[in-house]
């Protein structure tokens, strides 16, 4: 494949996913609030379009294009689906922290249905990729589990998103549930951070961060690709998942009128709405 | 440089690497990665709003 063919290949992959991302903030607002009559349905076969062939170009890259690795040989083609998969949890779990400020800063349903959606999504990618990553790890260290930093602080972070999803399961108040689980969800946040530098940090198992200038360009290109797609599948799933937070919200709240409180206000006023 | 030739020289560079084989771990990840995606994206279809009224009307 020429130099011209990556970049363009890169370049589109981009291109295709930053569109989605936009194209799903603008549903949020004009397709996911319950009652909306917009019809999403050729942008979103669209994304989905987009995604799927993104994700059949990258994982062939992946499995047949790229040479092997000098060391790990074929094994390490489990990379371009574990770490675009952890990216994909990073980044969810950080517009998680990011709503869940926002909202003891500014109460909004949308906000905290968000909140609900990012947690889910990011435990969801963030899961996998822990399996996928023992799976690597027993032919390449011998065990699929050592308690190594990266690998302890990522599984100590997503069972506390498993214990924020089952806080929001307990308490039946929505008023309630949203602003303790923001409080959890800035706690469990705490340990993203720790995840991402473990591998600097500490002498680890884990190897460090890949990036364009540590690993063969080809390489570079397939797991730009694979994360592309799987970047259109998290605000695909991100936008389905928020659609349903939000009418469940609102099947909750009981008053239509309550819903879209996302005018600038006193939280107190949320406890009449509620009631 | 033809995609075959390119292979070939970057294989003659580092070989096939120090670990042979482990076709197996590579699909069994992959075929992980998938099934989850899938079952989530079925998730999300079963739970859809308007799902409920949609069934009693059936």
């Amino acid at each position: 494949m020429s130099d011209v063919m990556k970049t363009v290949l890169q370049v589109l992959s981009a291109a295709a996913a930053l569109t989605s991302v936009f194209l799903g903030a603008w549903l949020g607002r004009k397709w996911a609030p319950p009652g909306s009559r917009y019809n999403a349905r050729p942008v979103l076969l669209g994304m989905t379009a987009a995604a799927l062939g993104l994700l059949a170009l990258g994982n062939y890259l992946g499995l047949v294009w790229t040479p092997p690795e000098r060391e790990m040989g074929d094994v390490y083609r489990i990379i371009y689906v574990h770490v675009p998969a952890m990216w994909m949890a990073m980044l969810a779990l950080t517009v998680n922290f990011a709503c869940c400020v926002g909202y003891l800063l500014q109460s909004s349903w949308k906000t905290d249905a968000l909140a609900e959606s990012t947690a889910e999504v990011g435990l969801l990618f963030g899961g996998y990729g822990l399996v996928l990553g023992a799976i690597w790890g027993k032919p390449t260290w011998g065990t699929y589990w050592d308690w190594d930093p990266r690998l302890t602080a990522m599984a100590i972070m997503l069972v506390t998103y498993v214990a924020y999803m089952a806080l929001r399961r307990f308490v039946e108040d929505p008023e309630k549930r949203a602003v303790w689980s923001s409080v959890v969800g800035i706690i469990s946040f705490v340990n993203l951070p720790i995840v991402w530098f473990s591998v600097k940090w500490w002498r680890s198992l884990h190897q460090v961060q890949s990036t364009p200038k540590t690993v063969d360009p080809d390489m570079t290109l397939a797991l730009r690709v694979n994360a592309w797609a799987t970047l259109i599948l998290l605000t695909l799933f991100l936008l389905h998942r928020y659609r349903i937070a939000l009418a469940t919200r609102e099947a909750e709240v009981a008053l239509p009128e309550a819903l879209p409180t996302d005018v600038p206000g006193p939280r107190d006023n949320h406890a009449s709405e509620v009631a | 440089m033809s995609t075959a030739l390119h292979t070939y020289t970057l294989l003659a560079q580092v070989g096939s690497g120090r670990i042979q084989g482990g076709w197996e771990y590579i699909w069994t990840a992959f075929l992980i990665a998938w099934a989850s995606l899938s079952l989530y994206s079925l998730s999300l279809w079963l739970r859809r709003p308007g799902k409920a009224v949609n069934d009693s009307k059936e």
